[in-house]
């Protein structure tokens, strides 16, 4: 269960009540639920419709346990802590509770673990082999219900699968408000659904699909494309956004397949967008530019992008103010300050201008997660370009431009490129300099298609490198390098290094912790991971 | 003591229905009494009485009270009218006979716990009723029984009627605070109680109709006068709803404590000529049977069918003689909670479908050996293992056929048939085959 | 596309105001809407009902769905709805379900009669077992003490009256 690894104190000391759980002996705050209490101390205990997310729903009766002096069993989820309460969920009676509890989910649940998405990482599957009873008594005929339901353009629904814990519906109802699933119908008749003509069709849907213990929600993106087993997980942070939800990226050696939420109190408690989720496909190796390319001369070949950056260097050294430099909102702190510092004062240039990409909706905010800067890091690079002194306005690069004052172009371009709607305006505009070399990680074909003289070298995304993101209210969060996807890419401080004629260290010393070149002046770092 | 005439004792009357008749008849006399009262003295008199809910669950209606919190804060009372406990029809014919005395019990107690709006809440089939009600309602109100300043006591009281649409569930009370509220009746979690935190999250407290009529005997008669019937642990009278194999079916009062064969051999008028006694259901549904051995020496009170291992419930009671085959009366049951059931708690909502399976399947002649010790088996464990006590209604009834009729069950899972000549098979229905719902 | 007649809107909105949330009305209101197209809950009419009340229709389709008195497909002029449980399902409840619906000419529960006169449903204890067997029709209030020969002549008794 997910835990919070960053507790604000509060106020005022919360009491703390003693209690014995399976005999060990606890401490835990007022007002914490038993089930709480568990999870809190690791210990493990069946449930399905209990969510530390949503409310109560004490439906799915499986987190059976017994108090001392009470005769009859209780579930956890919805029973307080009471001072020198004594609980366990390892006697013969409760044991035998639960046994019972998964065989009533399981008679009209189908069979189907060999072609259902969600074997691996079943909640029925994981819980019957750890407390089921092995011996199933049902023979008689399984209801019938519908499968294969588009609740939306996310999502899909296989009713038989479902097992009415009603995390889904809470959600809707209570996390994203848009009240689009019910549950209809009564009895073991019951259905989860949307009506007709009002689909489940919010930012949020596909956390229905994580909170789902069962296979009844997958999601249309991901279903049917790997086994989870075959898939290796790497903690991240979404870059979709300023806000910065904290991820796991699921992956293997062809790529990433899927983002799911992980939990962090401060930043995006148990949840994130469903637009965030998307920020895999910008990394995989189709979308990604392989090596740099080089046209002069009206002429094009493809190189080593170390050579490119080292080619590159040699003509900005010390070439000053003819050079400028349009940075966006989407790399690192470290990768900042290598390259504002470079510029400040090896190519010696002041002309340092932020790209910013939706000046409209910038500072909109959906009242959840979702956020109109649609960058991972702006405040790192304000924060950077402040300290460099970089104040250039937006207006002087354009006259630079037009006077031939601005000869040299070189931009940082979007990782994401799908939240740069003036890419393409960007593109022509900035094409006007005689020089243009364009770091990026994505490919494009506006650029390759580019004439004059053009570098275009390829970088790193979010999960091949490590470092910083400070989100919108200033949390820092380090990202750690979890994979490779493009081995000839780059990042903005192996750029720079190249650039400066350097030697990249063999040992990748650059994308490891540790290596005394993350410092910044965050120093409320939270959420690391 | 047999029959007497207490809570229904004008009910004979058909002008007590209206206003002007019920009060011909002493009616809201007992209003005008309480409302000089002190609320916390209803209160004691309520207590002292030992009325306990007329409902189901017998629960003593002043301790119920007593929940409450002591303070101003805003609170409900609710008339629990959705009898639908198969076997019950008491509430209905007492609100056709004598709404107005359901109402003047319903002000008295909402003055009593310091409810400002009370609401009854009647199943939706019960249209009959309901435009009974209705009318009452508005002719109260026109006399100023209801609303502001009653009587020029200063008390307020609104009373407004709700209609159910339809479900069982809806009179388990916190399943009809969800349909107060205008959700699918879905019992809720307790802890809160409905009476710290119950309709709209306010305290509430939900009686049942006969329970609230009788505050209005109390009230005339003291809490001790109350007790003048009934026994010690069961005080005072109580509306049976007798049905099934008897000559004179219907609602009768009786005293608590009644012996159960005097009130079928004398109140009833018998079985029909030539059957025979197999058992009866002493208080709904939900009731464990009773073999007809043990009917012999019952007596209709709490504390007697307590001891035999079943309950008085509702009060209703219903007669099964020899020509009837248990296990088919048992599948009537069986798919009645399978249809009710919720759905919220997995080991009700497929529990109940499990059993019913099985049961139909005895009927349909396709039983199978094991089939009895896993029905006891199932219903062993649909029981204390959910939200609300449905699972356990459903469960009892299937633990008390196949125990003590076990060889019925035996018989038709081997032969394929009834041991009850000319018993009929029907088609086994899927709850969702049973018409235009 | 279904419309509340303008009574109809009317009743709608006095019963929003009628109770302290207005949720509360979403079961009155299907009642009047379900009269008003015919006897029974229609996708439009949810619709319809939402828009009109505001109210998330996945919310009064929830209500509609659960409780048995909402019809989810046409119904025809008679609902009768026939009580199976107990003490109605031991005294022959269901032989005169199955009587009657033969002689309305209906061969399924839950059907519309070819006359558009009928439609069966067995439902649960409707709570008058002292007159078991018994039915109800629409929401009228109840028929009683009823066997098969009173059945089929209120079939035909149903038919000759709506015929006309």
């Amino acid at each position: 269960m997910p835990e919070s690894n960053n507790t604000a104190a509060p106020a005022t000391e919360p009491k703390m009540l003693k209690m014995t759980i399976n005999g060990k002996e606890v401490e835990v705050k007022e007002g914490t639920s038993i089930i709480e209490a568990y999870s809190q101390h690791g210990m493990s205990i069946a449930h399905y419709c209990w969510h530390p997310g949503l409310s109560v729903a004490g439906v799915c009766r499986l987190c059976m346990v017994e108090i001392e002096g009470n005769p009859r069993l209780q579930i956890a989820c919805n029973t307080a802590v009471t001072d020198g309460m004594k609980v366990n969920n390892e006697s013969e009676k409760v044991k035998d509770a639960v046994k019972w509890g998964l065989d009533f989910h399981l008679i009209n649940h189908p069979l189907d673990c060999p072609i259902c998405d969600q074997a691996g990482e079943c909640g029925l599957q994981d819980q019957y082999m750890a407390y089921g009873k092995y011996t199933p008594e049902m023979a008689e005929k399984k209801v019938k219900k519908h499968k294969v339901v588009d609740l939306g353009p996310r999502v899909v629904l296989d009713s038989e699968r479902c097992i009415l814990c009603s995390r889904c519906v809470r959600f809707t109802d209570e996390v994203s408000k848009t009240n689009e699933l019910g549950i209809f119908n009564r009895g073991d008749r019951a259905e989860i659904g949307t009506f007709e003509g009002k689909p489940l069709d919010n930012n949020y849907s596909l956390n229905t699909v994580d909170i789902c213990p069962v296979g009844a929600l997958t999601s249309k993106d991901f279903r049917f494309r790997q086994r989870v087993w075959f898939l290796k997980e790497h903690n991240s942070i979404c870059t979709g956004c300023s806000t910065g939800c904290n991820t796991r990226v699921f992956y293997n050696k062809e790529g990433l397949f899927r983002i799911k939420p992980r939990y962090n109190k401060d930043i995006n408690g148990y949840w994130m967008t469903d637009t965030g989720r998307d920020a895999y496909k910008f990394v995989n190796k189709e979308a990604r530019l392989l090596d740099a390319r080089v046209v002069s001369n009206g002429r094009g070949e493809w190189i080593a992008p170390k050579l490119a950056a080292r080619k590159a260097g040699e003509a900005l050294k010390g070439a000053g103010k003819s050079v400028a430099l349009v940075v966006t909102g989407q790399y690192m702190n470290e990768e900042y300050e290598a390259l504002l510092s470079y510029f400040k004062n090896e190519v010696g240039t002041d002309r340092v201008f932020h790209w910013i990409n939706n000046p409209e909706t910038f500072d909109s905010f959906d009242g959840l997660l979702a956020r109109g800067d649609k960058n991972p890091n702006t405040k790192g690079l304000l924060a950077e370009m402040a300290k460099q002194g970089f104040t250039a306005q937006w207006r002087e690069l354009a006259e630079g431009l037009q006077t031939g004052a601005i000869k040299t172009v070189v931009v940082a371009g979007p990782e994401n490129q799908a939240v740069f709607p003036d890419l393409k305006a960007k593109i022509m505009e900035l094409s006007k300099a005689s020089k243009l070399v364009w770091l990026q990680a994505g490919k494009n074909d506006q650029l390759e298609a580019l004439t004059g003289d053009v570098t275009l070298i390829p970088l790193k995304t979010y999960v091949e490198k490590t470092g910083t993101y400070v989100n919108y209210a200033g949390i820092a969060q380090k990202v750690h390098k979890g994979l490779t996807v493009v081995p000839n890419a780059l990042s903005l401080v192996e750029v720079v290094a190249l650039m400066k004629g350097e030697e990249l260290p063999a040992d990748d010393t650059y994308n490891q912790v540790g290596l005394g070149r993350v410092h910044n002046e965050f120093t409320m770092v939270r959420g690391t991971l | 003591m047999a029959e007497v005439k207490y809570l229904s004792e004008h009910y004979h009357k058909p002008e007590y229905r209206g206003l002007a008749g019920y009060k011909a008849n002493g009616g809201y006399a007992m209003l005008e009494k309480a409302l000089k009262m002190q609320p916390q003295q209803i209160i004691d008199e309520v207590k002292a009485s030992g009325l306990r809910g007329r409902g189901g669950a017998g629960f003593p209606t002043g301790m119920k009270w007593g929940f409450l919190p002591k303070n101003g804060e805003p609170r409900y009372l609710l008339c629990n009218a959705d009898e639908s406990e198969p076997g019950t029809f008491k509430d209905r014919v007492m609100m056709e006979k004598a709404p107005h005395q359901l109402i003047e019990g319903m002000i008295i107690s909402a003055y009593a716990v310091g409810a400002k709006k009370a609401y009854i809440y009647i199943r939706g089939e019960y249209m009959g009723p309901a435009a009974i009600l209705e009318e009452a309602i508005a002719e109260a109100k026109k006399a100023g029984y209801i609303g502001k300043n009653i009587l020029g006591s200063g008390v307020d009281v609104e009373l407004d009627l709700y209609l159910g649409a339809g479900a069982y569930i809806c009179g388990e009370e916190t399943g009809l605070i969800s349909s107060l509220e205008g959700f699918k009746g879905q019992p809720k979690l307790k802890p809160p109680f409905p009476a710290v935190q119950g309709y709209l999250k306010k305290p509430t407290i939900v009686n049942n109709v006969e329970t609230l009529a009788a505050v209005v005997n109390i009230i005339r008669d003291g809490g001790q006068g109350y007790r003048k019937y009934g026994t010690e642990k069961s005080a005072g009278t109580k509306l049976f709803s007798l049905s099934g194999a008897v000559q004179k079916p219907g609602t009768y009062e009786v005293p608590l404590g009644y012996k159960l064969m005097d009130f079928i051999n004398n109140e009833c008028g018998g079985l029909l000529p030539g059957r025979k006694l197999k058992g009866v259901i002493p208080g709904g549904s939900s009731a464990p049977i009773l073999s007809a051995e043990e009917c012999m020496d019952a007596t209709l009170d709490y504390e007697n069918m307590a001891a035999k291992g079943s309950m008085l419930g509702s009060g209703a009671i219903i007669v099964i003689d020899d020509s009837y085959c248990m296990v088919d009366v048992l599948s009537t049951i069986t798919h009645f909670y399978h249809h009710e059931s919720c759905g919220q708690c997995t080991p009700c909502r497929e529990g109940t479908g499990w059993v019913q399976k099985i049961v139909h399947g005895i009927v349909h002649g396709n039983g199978k050996p094991g089939d009895v010790d896993l029905l006891l088996k199932i219903a062993d464990n649909m029981k204390g293992r959910t939200i609300c006590a449905l699972s356990d209604a459903a469960a009892l009834p299937v633990l008390s056929f196949v125990t003590k009729y076990r060889e019925e069950f035996e018989y038709f899972i081997k032969e394929k048939k009834s041991k009850v000549k000319g018993t009929q098979i029907y088609a086994q229905l899927n709850p969702s085959e049973m018409g235009a719902h | 596309m279904f419309q509340l007649s303008e009574e109809g809107k009317a009743y709608v909105k006095s019963e929003l105001a009628r109770y302290e949330s207005k949720q509360s009305a979403i079961i009155r209101c299907l009642y009047r809407a379900q009269d008003e197209n015919g006897g029974w809950v229609s996708p439009e009419v949810i619709e319809h009902l939402s828009q009109l009340m505001d109210i998330p229709a996945a919310q009064i389709d929830e209500v509609s769905t659960f409780y048995t008195m909402f019809n989810q497909k046409p119904v025809g002029k008679y609902h009768v709805q026939v009580c199976c449980t107990l003490t109605c399902g031991m005294l022959g409840g269901r032989e005169l379900t199955d009587a009657m619906m033969k002689e309305a000419g209906c061969k399924k529960l839950g059907d519309v009669s070819p006359d558009g006169l009928f439609t069966f449903s067995k439902v649960e204890c409707l709570g008058s077992c002292d007159t078991a067997p018994m039915l109800q029709i629409n929401r009228d209030p109840y028929t009683e003490s009823l066997n098969t020969e009173k059945g089929l002549k209120l079939v035909r008794d149903l038919r000759a009256k709506g015929g006309k």
